[in-house]
């Protein structure tokens, strides 16, 4: 058997590979060179469709269609492919011959691919403030110093120390350890100024916007 | 040279998946005959045939990044065309006046849209001349091939053979088996191209 044509135009070489991928046996890159040449070259379109064509009729004449039917479907199933969202695969692409892609189809992955690069730490900084968080409100139960604000709240809201949420009322149904009526009326008595400022500050408080729909809360200390 | 892969549409459907929408018309252009007579034979109303397999091949776009390969991508696209023929079949019995927009799906709403409603010739007589003077053409030019060439595409299109597979039948390399299956092709698509122009200024 001789060996290929040296004649190797630069369309023969398209449909030599044109010839190897409709076998499945072309190359990465000779892959990327058939793509590029589906797109941009009308003869090497004819090529494959008559290459598959071939194939069909030999296997049987029943598969030999009229070339403008197969065209015509084609164009139809173009027209609704094109209202169709971009499938995109998890894996990144690789490859020796850069193919451009439609515009839609870059704005589409770029934005996917974008999203995933910034939604996981995104995602695990949320997690940690909301973690932070948490602890700064609920640490003051756990210390020493934080005994009376947490015996407080027995009774009402809790004025919050940290910085975080500093100034802030948050109310609160956590459960409190049990206390002894010495110790809850030493706390109240040692709360009773700041509370009298707290009821002052309701009625007009610092936060307050002009016509804003915030609705001021005052504390109510219970009769005792 | 890669290895030979089990499917030869690996490639083609790795860069659909990739977001190559032109490598699925690649896919199309070479399974539309073959989903067509499948649809054919399910359902009678030839005229049904294109706009069920046009809507196969757009169900096959959308679930295609679900396809893990594990049946080639022919035997997975038969399915779903069996099954989209089916269902055109049950719409049918439904309601026998199935209009070409159900099988569109509810998406199409453009009025104007025609999508695969272009008058398709499908069994006029000129369309089956057309088709038999392909098909004569076709088996007069493998005729006409020297021995090597005709038993090299035969091997592959016909019997399905890998070209490693081939290369040990016609003991030669798979390089050479390479090129007698492509200049077989070009042979025959020489005495073809006069019948491939197509009219009304389609163009591949």
């Amino acid at each position: 058997m001789s060996q290929p044509d040296s004649d190797r135009s630069s369309s023969d070489s398209s449909r030599r590979i044109l010839s190897a991928l409709a076998d499945g046996d072309a190359t990465d890159s000779e892959a990327a060179r058939a793509f590029q040449a589906w797109r941009d070259d009308p003869d090497a379109r004819a090529s494959w469709h008559a290459y598959q064509l071939i194939g069909d009729v030999l296997r049987s004449d029943d598969l030999a269609a009229e070339p403008a039917a197969d065209a015509a479907f084609l164009v139809a199933l173009r027209a609704r492919l094109a209202d169709e969202p971009v499938v995109l695969a998890p894996q990144p692409r690789v490859e020796d011959v850069p193919i451009p892609l439609p515009a839609a189809a870059n704005a589409s992955g770029a934005a996917i691919r974008s999203r995933g690069r910034w939604q996981g730490p995104v995602a695990m900084a949320a997690g940690f403030l909301a973690v932070v968080g948490v602890l700064n409100v609920a640490g003051p139960f756990k210390s020493d110093a934080g005994t009376n604000l947490a015996s407080t709240a027995a009774s009402g809201p809790l004025m919050a120390s940290t910085t975080a949420v500093n100034n802030a009322v948050v109310p609160t149904s956590l459960q409190t350890p049990a206390q002894t009526p010495a110790q809850t009326q030493a706390a109240a008595d040692q709360l009773a100024p700041y509370l009298a400022a707290h009821r002052q500050s309701g009625k007009s408080g610092p936060f307050q916007m002009p016509g804003s729909d915030i609705r001021n809360v005052s504390l109510v200390q219970p009769a005792r | 040279m890669t290895m030979l892969n089990p499917d030869p549409d690996a490639a083609l459907v790795e860069r659909v998946k990739q977001g190559d929408v032109r490598a699925f018309e690649m896919l199309v252009v070479k399974y539309q005959r073959r989903i067509e007579r499948l649809i054919g034979r399910m359902v009678r109303d030839v005229d049904l045939v294109p706009d069920i397999a046009q809507e196969t091949f757009i169900r096959a776009y959308r679930a295609l990044p679900q396809f893990r390969a594990e049946s080639a991508f022919y035997t997975w696209l038969y399915r779903i065309a069996v099954n989209t023929a089916k269902k055109a079949l049950v719409d049918m019995k439904r309601d026998p006046v199935m209009t070409h927009t159900a099988l569109q799906g509810a998406d199409d709403d453009d009025e104007t849209y025609r999508g695969g409603l272009e008058p398709t010739d499908g069994e006029t007589p000129e369309a089956l001349l057309a088709s038999k003077e392909i098909a004569e053409t076709v088996n007069a030019a493998i005729a006409a091939l020297s021995e090597d060439l005709r038993q090299a595409i035969t091997l592959r299109e016909i019997e399905g053979l890998s070209y490693e597979e081939i290369s040990d039948v016609m003991n030669c390399p798979i390089g050479t088996v390479r090129s007698r299956i492509f200049r077989a092709r070009e042979a025959i698509a020489e005495r073809l191209r006069p019948l491939l122009d197509t009219r009304d200024g389609n163009r591949w």
